[in-house]
């Protein structure tokens, strides 16, 4: 079979999975204007909770999802309430360095809590393969980048087609005129919050059927996560998903066909490549300052 | 402040004769380690405002060279450490030509980038030992020539010596000029190059001089634990590390990293010893809700926290100190004949399909006040970004004329057009909120023919007496000391004013000078154009308030869509029926 092609499908299903972990990203980079270096954090835990709901409480993953993202959206709202509200406006330096701080504690009191190991599930529906394109694929992915593309649909579906998502995109383009025709800024940078992390709880779920997690997962999914943003800009829903399609393929394409080792070095490249060619990303708009 | 650090030097140099607790020497051995990659990491990240998350990349190329040179070449890593700082200061430069041009997050991130990509690239490089690593030649034990002991005594003091070298440097640039000219493009990159200031020369300095301390840090820290691998040397957690202790401490002062190190360090040292029955990695989240809190409730760090609580203060004494003489120093030579200084032609801007200006031709004569007037949309502003060299001219020619020659503007940078002697100001105020009055005439000097080693001294007495001067020209004496944010927006606008009057320059640019401020600043800011003037200086001044500008023009053009449509003295645009109608959309 041809290796292009089988690299291509697997390069398209993983983007997708990483376009959905990074959805959140770029919603509040897009909205709330801070950049969360701690979005991988909530994806970690979210895989944790699936794992104890299903090894633990025996749930299914389907029953689990829905009370993993209720959880995800109540720690978005948290945080935003919390922590966030207090740097709005602030430097730059000091958003970096909170969400930092942010990333050291949700990582650290993970492995405070669990220890070091790996540990993953199976989900008996997703064992197998499937065949897309003629090109086999595990249905876990398969899955997985199904649920990607429902989450955005409803998302995209949320923010053109409701009064709510008019107003999440008027805050943000400006929220001082946002604010000024009476949208209670507030409560978008709360629903902003919310509906990241549960976006990276979504992909938290369903990436457990196939990835194991442990407290550093974020690490390797970090990088990409703000790869798939830089690359498809943050103004809008498609930019992250186009960012992440861009990123599996990259990976997939390039870790089968050239080096399997390198395969990582070549996101980085392609990140740092775009960083210097075009900062506001491929379909973004360049923000001054 | 120099007494005190000094102090400080001396007691830790004695601290080893009188505690002999190896851990506790262990730790103070790696808070002078990190300290100096904090204080390295300061000089770029605090001083220089450029969030480097990659800076694990300096520590681990430095230890990896000397560790290679004197595993494999047996060159002592006395010499060795250098040569790896040379190296990795090299390999900064060219790192940081492309990724100074980002800002905010993108500069951070693509340091993050570069470090992992490095990472990935070491992990499989057989050479250096893959993932494997390096271990010191042990054999070498107690070689003084191979910078490898078995007792801690000497790292010690190679720790310190090195510790306090970084200290040094960073209290260096602090006081310096170029400190200064430092926090003014960390605060506005834009309004310091319409001063003149190199922006991205300096920031390469920084750049090398943190780099190449970083890499001194990484080889005393290979030396020290005599193995090295991309897990440990290179790591991205390290980077981070970094900069959270200078940030954490405050950055962009010498105390900052050094208490950020000492107080992280010697934490998560006991931390793990008093937790450790628990697990790992309570130390980080320890780290963790210490940096959101101090993020949250107090960004200038432990160090600003320390200036909080110090509630009582001496008062400063009322600027009286200081008597300005009385004569302005600006020599006022006989009125030169009045030859073409700036001439722009047929100039245009494109923005897609808008033509924001549509060839415009215009003349200033050495010694006018010239007035650009038109209604908003007109231009005005865009032909200034032309011409200052902040957007780029889709078509055209900018020409000044000084002595020596003509020099053609298109093309070239901000910061080098107004160092041939054309100063501006913004039409949105622009000074730098955290520099103090007098700092911003300070930074206003002359910085044509201005050597970096002439950078890396304090302010020259002429420019101290100039400041001075200007500062009673202004009437801001009071508040010499006073940040700029603490000032109301008709001082501020004196402030820019005054500062790009520093240098003397030929020809000005005023971007409404009188917008939006009372009536009494009004006049004065008139009386100084026209002190200025007298004086030598040439204007060319946008404004919206007709009456200001009738009295102060020698000639004014009327702007409209992005074309001069009248040009003459102020009485016939006066008169002119087009112009009116367009400015008043009759």
């Amino acid at each position: 079979m041809n290796l292009l092609l089988i690299a291509v499908v697997q390069g398209l299903v993983m983007g997708l999975v990483y376009a959905l972990v990074s959805l959140g990203l770029g919603l509040i980079w897009g909205v709330v204007d801070v950049v969360n270096f701690a979005h991988a954090e909530y994806m970690m835990w979210a895989m944790y909770a699936t794992y104890f709901a299903v090894a633990g409480l025996h749930l299914d993953l389907l029953a689990a999802l829905p009370i993993v993202v209720a959880l995800g959206f109540l720690a978005g709202l948290c945080t935003y309430i919390v922590l966030i509200r207090r740097i709005m406006g602030g430097p730059a330096v000091t958003q970096i360095f909170t969400t930092f701080g942010l990333l050291f504690f949700l990582r650290y009191s993970a492995f405070a809590a669990f220890g070091p190991d790996f540990r993953g599930i199976t989900w008996p529906p997703a064992s197998g393969s499937v065949l897309i394109l003629g090109v086999p694929v595990s249905t876990a992915q398969a899955d997985a980048a199904l649920a990607a593309l429902i989450t955005f649909g409803l998302l995209h579906a949320l923010l053109q087609w409701t009064k709510t998502g008019k107003a999440l995109q008027a805050t943000a383009q400006n929220p001082a005129a946002a604010l000024a025709l009476g949208i209670e800024v507030e409560w978008m940078y709360m629903l902003a919050w919310g509906l990241s992390i549960a976006t990276a709880a979504v992909g938290g779920v369903f990436l457990l059927t196939f990835y194991q997690v442990s407290p550093t997962v974020g690490d390797a999914f970090l990088l990409l996560m703000f790869a798939s943003v830089v690359l498809g800009g943050f103004g809008s829903v498609l930019g992250p998903l186009l960012g992440g399609v861009v990123i599996g393929l990259v990976e997939s394409v390039a870790g089968n066909l050239v080096s399997p080792t390198f395969k990582l070095a070549f996101v980085f490249a392609a990140l740092l490549l775009v960083l210097f060619l075009r900062p506001g990303g491929l379909l973004g708009q360049e923000r001054r300052g | 402040m120099t007494a005190v650090g000094a102090a400080v030097g001396v007691l830790l140099a004695l601290l080893p004769l009188a505690v002999h607790n190896a851990y506790f020497i262990n730790g103070m051995i790696l808070v002078f380690i990190y300290g100096t990659a904090a204080e390295a990491w300061n000089l770029l990240g605090g001083y220089a405002g450029q969030l480097s998350f990659g800076h694990a990349v300096f520590f681990g190329l430095g230890a990896y060279t000397s560790t290679m040179l004197l595993a494999q070449a047996g060159i002592s890593p006395w010499l060795g450490m250098w040569a790896a700082a040379g190296l990795v200061a090299a390999v900064s430069l060219v790192v940081g030509l492309p990724t100074f041009r980002l800002r905010r997050h993108y500069f951070a991130l693509a340091t993050l980038a570069l470090a992992e990509l490095v990472r990935v690239l070491f992990l499989n490089w057989n050479l250096v030992g893959a993932a494997v690593g390096l271990y010191l030649p042990v054999r070498l034990m107690n070689q003084p020539w191979a910078m490898i002991w078995n007792t801690k005594t000497p790292y010690y003091y190679i720790a310190l010596a090195l510790f306090a070298a970084a200290c040094g440097a960073g209290a260096w640039v602090g006081r310096v000029r170029l400190g200064l000219y430092l926090r003014a493009v960390d605060e506005d990159e834009d309004a310091a190059a319409a001063l003149g200031i190199p922006a991205l020369r300096y920031k390469l300095l920084m750049m090398g001089a943190s780099a190449a301390f970083t890499a001194l840090a990484g080889s005393v820290f290979a030396q020290y634990v005599l193995y090295i691998d991309p897990s440990t040397v290179l790591d991205p957690l390290r980077s981070v590390l970094f900069a959270i202790m200078a940030l954490f401490g405050g950055r962009g002062t010498v105390a900052g990293p050094a208490i950020g190190a000492g107080f992280l360090i010697l934490l998560s040292q006991y931390l793990g010893g008093a937790l450790g029955g628990f697990g790992r990695g309570y130390d980080y989240v320890v780290y963790g809700l210490l940096i959101m809190w101090i993020a949250a409730y107090e960004p200038r760090g432990l160090l600003g926290l320390v200036q909080r609580l110090r509630l009582w203060r001496p008062a400063p004494a009322p600027g009286a100190e200081v008597q300005p003489p009385a004569h302005d120093g600006d020599a006022r030579g006989p009125r030169p004949a009045p030859a073409p200084l700036l001439e722009v032609a047929g100039l245009a801007k494109r923005f897609g399909g808008l033509r924001a200006l549509d060839g415009v031709d215009l003349e200033v004569r050495r010694g006018e006040i010239v007035g650009i007037l038109g209604p908003n949309g007109a231009g005005k502003s865009t032909l200034f970004d032309c011409i200052t060299g902040y957007l780029p001219a889709s078509g055209g020619r900018i020409m000044l004329h000084r002595a020596g020659g003509p020099r053609v503007l298109s093309g070239r940078p901000p910061h080098w057009i107004a160092q041939q002697g054309l100063a501006r100001t913004f039409q949105l105020i622009r000074v730098f909120p955290g520099l103090t009055v007098l700092e911003h005439l300070l930074i206003g000097q002359e910085h044509r023919g201005e050597s970096i080693a002439a950078a890396l001294r304090p302010s020259p007495p002429a420019v101290r007496r100039r400041a001075e001067i200007l500062l009673q020209f202004v009437a801001l004496e009071a508040h010499r000391d006073a940040p700029a944010a603490a000032l109301s927006y008709g001082q501020q606008k004196l402030l820019a004013f005054a500062m790009a009057l520093v240098r003397r320059p030929p020809l000005m640019l005023l971007d409404e000078p009188v917008a939006g401020v009372n009536l009494t600043v009004v006049e004065r800011l008139k009386d100084y154009i026209r002190t200025q003037n007298e004086a030598g200086t040439t204007f060319l001044v946008i404004e919206h308030n007709m009456d200001a500008l009738m009295a102060l023009a020698d000639r004014l053009y009327f702007m409209a869509n992005g074309r001069v449509v009248v040009e003459g003295p102020p009485e016939a645009i006066q008169q002119s029926d087009e112009a009116l109608n367009l400015y008043y959309g009759r």
